[in-house]
């Protein structure tokens, strides 16, 4: 930051406008301000605080200069205003600061609760744009918390050098470089990573892992079930080979060839019989589909016995419809003709009449209902007198089936029991091998129902995983930012001891040439140590601490040495702003200071006395000044008006 | 400049480290004025924009 320019308004004693060029020139960077005490050094000092931050005020009542509220009508708005141009980074900025107040009966002011801060970005062709975050911007420029060591009050200076000083030293240190930025940013990065890491814990169950392996269980399992399905059918068929070559042997043999002939004959019939019933079952099962109608045939019955009750009672259709009832109302008229009175007995009849008739549009659809329901009870009828058939037929068909069976029973026993050896033995063999088949036929049949049940279980786990591997898609990228926020933390806290110490050295390396340079006993004052503990300590000649034993002027040049070394080291492009800076100095102190102080600071900004600054420390100033002002305060008006010295 | 020197720092470690390093400190700066800032969200912003942009 460099500042350019400050305009007041009505800003304590500044009266009206008053503007102040400060100077840029890199060789002549000082801007020197001249005021008696009292005359108003600190209330521009103030202002240029005030304007920035909004900071460095106890009373904002008395930021409205006395003479423009003197002024002022009661009622009257009365404000005040602070403009600051400056630049930084090449960047022009325009800020200002508006408070403002209404004038009461008894001559005080009430003040508007909100001052208001504006921040413009001046653009290469002059145009003003609006900045939107200008808290942030003036963060980014200059932080209000290192304001205090650039723009400093030269008699307070002496802070950094007393003995008990280290927490301000460490302090300063913190905010100038940095080290504040790096903690809070550690911090923060800390808690997003664990917050992270508790929405992971709950969105986290492992449950695709083991909903894969459950998958993988079935579909390995179902795979099984089909090689043995398989497996089954190959033991079936060549069961049935053997039981044709058993077949044909029987044939061949004289004594078995006419019951072997039989059971052949038994056996195409059964399969004709069982494919009769197979279809037989598959009619019965369409016809109990539709027996919905035959369940209801009850309540149907019933709903026609009620209706045709009513119609032979005369109820449905009713003699006298709604509308012949609501005309005779409206006119008022009996069907004989007569006329009758509002709320007139006649008038009452007809009320209730009408209210214990149908209207036409139920009366219409009850008949429909009514309509509708008989051809439900014949079709009901013809499904159950379809139904009786049908299993009567089942019946039968089941009672020849059972005679089949027998016949083949009473051929096998015959066969089995038969006196030649072979036949004897053959069917004995055939009839395992029926067995077998029947056995492996019920695996088979237990294999599909598991297969089927494994279907279900692998599709169900399909979209399972699904679902769990959007959660588990969830959980990856949590992960990742949880990682990602926790390494960021990590890596600033390994960092963060590294930059401070670097700093650290680099300060006191600092302190120590510019504190050489300002002293006058360089030869007494040894060295400048400023140890891990942040305490700044001067060493002497012997070796020893001699902080204790510093003068009030060494101290407030210890002080600005170490400043000025953090303005240095933290590379801010920044100006110093100092309020009677000389005020405590001896003479020696002060020409080295302004002999040397310009050359240290990008720009600097003096508030002196003219007994501040005089003889060889003006002698030593004066070709780096580039402004100068002088305060006039005016005893007749208790205003100040800036007087141009040099520009 | 002070943030050079502290972003020449972090160098060593990953680009996606260096890139939320360096936006949380310029976050953080912009909101020092504040005592207790409310920057977890921003941060989380961040740290989303960086993740997604690796993927």
């Amino acid at each position: 930051m460099r500042l350019e320019r400050i305009t007041m308004e009505n800003f304590r004693q500044y009266y009206g406008r008053q503007r102040l060029t400060f100077s840029k020139d890199p060789q002549r960077n000082v801007t020197v301000i001249h005021g008696v005490n009292g005359a108003g050094k600190t209330s521009l000092f103030l202002a240029i605080n005030w304007c920035l931050y909004g900071e460095g005020v106890s009373n904002v009542g008395e930021l409205i200069s006395k003479e423009a509220i003197s002024r002022a009508q009661p009622g009257e708005t009365v404000q005040t205003l602070v403009e600051l141009a400056f630049t930084h980074n090449g960047e022009r900025y325009l800020v200002s600061r508006r408070l403002s107040g209404v004038k009461q009966p008894d001559g005080s002011i009430a003040i508007n609760s909100q001052d208001d801060f504006t921040m413009m970005r001046i653009q290469w062709d002059g145009q003003a744009q609006r900045v939107n975050n200008p808290i942030g911007t003036m963060n980014a420029i200059l932080p209000s918390n290192v304001r205090t060591y650039f723009l400093f009050d030269g008699e307070k200076i002496d802070n950094f050098a007393k003995p008990e000083a280290s927490d301000e030293v460490r302090y300063a240190i913190y905010n100038v470089l940095k080290l504040e930025v790096l903690t809070r940013a550690r911090r923060h990065l800390e808690d997003v990573a664990a917050e992270y890491r508790r929405e992971l814990k709950r969105v986290s169950t492992g449950e695709l892992r083991e909903l894969v392996e459950r998958e993988e269980k079935a579909r390995k399992e179902k795979e099984q079930a089909l090689a043995r399905k398989e497996e089954l059918e190959r033991e079936i068929e060549s069961a049935r080979r053997k039981i044709a070559d058993i077949d044909q042997r029987l044939r061949e043999i004289q004594d078995a060839r006419a019951l072997q002939q039989q059971r052949e004959r038994i056996e195409r019939d059964l399969k004709q019989r069982e494919s009769e019933l197979r279809e037989l079952v598959e009619e019965i099962r369409g016809i109990a589909t539709s027996s919905f109608v035959t369940i209801a045939h009850p309540a149907i019955e019933r709903a026609l016995a009620i209706l045709d009750e009513k119609r032979e009672r005369g109820e449905i259709p009713s003699n006298i419809r709604q509308q012949f009832i609501q005309d005779l109302i409206e006119r008022l008229q009996c069907i004989c003709g007569r006329p009758f009175e509002l709320n007139s007995p006649e008038h009452d009849r007809l009320l209730a009449l009408m209210n214990s008739s149908f209207p036409g549009s139920l009366e219409d659809e009850v008949l429909d209902t009514s309509a509708a329901l008989r051809p439900l009870v014949e079709r009901g009828q013809a499904l159950k007198e379809g139904l009786d058939k049908a299993m009567r037929r089942r019946t039968n068909l089941l009672d020849l089936i059972q005679a089949r069976e027998e016949e083949l029973d009473d051929v096998r026993r015959q066969l089995k029991g038969s006196p030649q050896e072979e036949i004897s033995r053959l069917e004995k063999q055939r009839q395992d091998f029926q067995a077998d088949i029947e056995s492996y036929r019920l695996e088979q049949g237990n294999l599909d129902t598991r297969i089927e049940a494994l279907n279900k279980q692998i599709a169900e786990l399909g979209k399972q995983i699904e679902k769990a591997k959007k959660a588990e898609s969830k959980e990856r990228l949590l992960t990742r930012k949880a990682s990602l926020a926790q390494r960021a933390a990590d890596a600033i806290d390994e960092m963060y001891q590294v930059f401070a110490d670097e700093m650290r050295q680099r300060i006191e390396a600092e302190t120590k040439k510019i504190f050489k340079q300002l002293i006058w006993k360089d030869s007494h004052f040894q060295d400048i140590r400023l140890g891990p503990d942040y305490n700044l300590e001067v060493i002497d000649r012997y070796g020893l601490p001699a902080r204790p034993e510093l003068s009030a002027g060494e101290r407030q040049v210890l002080s600005l040495s170490f400043i000025t070394a953090m303005a240095r080291v933290s590379g801010e492009e920044a100006p110093l702003v100092m309020d009677t800076p000389f005020g405590r100095l001896s003479s020696y102190h002060r020409n080295s200071i302004t002999e040397h102080l310009p050359e240290l600071a990008d720009q600097l900004v003096l508030f002196v006395t003219d007994e501040e600054l005089r003889g060889e420390a003006r002698r030593n100033l004066e070709p780096r000044i580039g402004a100068e002002y002088r305060l006039e305060f005016d005893r007749r008006t208790s205003c100040t008006e800036i007087i141009e010295v040099r520009s | 400049m002070l943030k050079d020197r502290l972003l020449e720092l972090f160098k060593k470690y990953e680009q996606d480290v260096q890139q939320v390093v360096a936006e949380v400190l310029t976050l953080e700066q912009e909101h020092i004025s504040m005592e207790r800032p409310r920057v977890k969200e921003q941060i989380k912003d961040i740290i989303d924009r960086v993740v997604k942009d690796e993927a």
